[in-house]
């Protein structure tokens, strides 16, 4: 109940509901590619790094400031290891209905995080971080591991999965000391 | 003249193994003095692995990152205790003199404990 409070206040619905959960179950009767799977992978870490970009620039609270800074680093890690990995595969990212949803619901929530400021926007940037991660979780255990073909892919995006646990685990902490 | 040219070689000759057995002798006593061990912490799937590791005092512990993404080791209360950044595939070694509870600042869940002996 209090999950979907936020999630209605933030306008981080869009992200979880449209952006992810949807067209994953759209798509289940058809799996995912090899190549689907790598621009999902990209893009959702690439969304991350924008959110994590604005918080950068607006936040003036030092653990929302660290977390961010984190999320760029560890993100750009991993784009780093996932274009490395398809481009030894040959394999061409390719655009799908949850890649595009993806981006459709980051150009909703950037708008939602530019409009506010101090803790407003610190608690907004922060719980979408814990939905995202969530959402991203979901994804990642249920379509991409089960649908990769290739044998790398999957144990790039099973390494990757400890990394978004972590990161929820530490947003949740962030959250915890931004309602106190 | 002849004679003492191999005399001298000869005297070399024997002298070697001797000098050998003696460098091996003094180098293995090296060995025992300095019986300290070395313990590995592996950082992957975002955890230190072993999560708590008992060692001797003056043992040295290597950090070995095989994760996807950087990490740092830093004590709770020492504040020499630090790696700063270990990169994918790097290493970062202390010598261990008391017990320690130490953390990724990076990613501050991730948590870790050394206990001495």
């Amino acid at each position: 109940m209090k999950i979907k409070h936020i999630l209605l206040n933030t306008g981080i619905c869009f992200v979880v509901c449209a952006g992810l959960v949807s067209p994953v179950n759209a798509q289940k009767a058809a799996n995912l590619t090899d190549p689907e799977i790598a621009s999902i992978a990209v893009t959702a870490n690439q969304i991350d790094i924008d959110y994590a970009k604005i918080a950068e620039s607006k936040t003036k609270n030092e653990d929302v400031l660290k977390f961010a800074q984190t999320m760029a680093k560890d993100h750009q890690s991993v784009i780093d290891q996932a274009v490395a990995l398809v481009t030894k595969l040959g394999v061409t990212p390719k655009d799908n209905a949850t890649s595009k949803s993806l981006k459709a619901g980051e150009v909703k929530t950037k708008k939602l995080l530019q409009s506010k400021s101090g803790k407003a926007f610190d608690k907004a940037y922060i719980d979408n971080e814990v939905a995202y991660h969530k959402a991203v979780i979901k994804e990642v255990q249920n379509a991409l591991i089960p649908d990769a073909q290739n044998a790398e892919l999957k144990s790039l995006l099973q390494s990757v999965l400890p990394v978004l646990q972590q990161h929820l685990s530490h947003a949740e902490m962030v959250q915890k000391q931004l309602n106190k | 003249m002849k004679s003492s040219i191999i005399e001298s070689g000869i005297k070399r000759l024997l002298l070697f193994p001797v000098l050998f057995l003696i460098s091996c002798h003094s180098s293995n006593e090296k060995v025992s003095e300095n019986s300290h061990h070395t313990d590995t912490v592996v950082i992957r799937q975002m955890q230190f692995d072993p999560a708590e590791i008992t060692v001797n005092k003056g043992d040295t512990v290597v950090w070995v990152n095989k994760d996807l993404v950087p990490h740092t080791v830093k004590s709770y209360a020492a504040k020499d205790f630090y790696s700063d950044t270990i990169n994918v595939s790097k290493t970062w070694m202390k010598s261990i003199t008391d017990s320690v509870s130490y953390f990724c600042t990076i990613h501050p869940t991730m948590k870790g404990k050394i206990i001495v002996k």
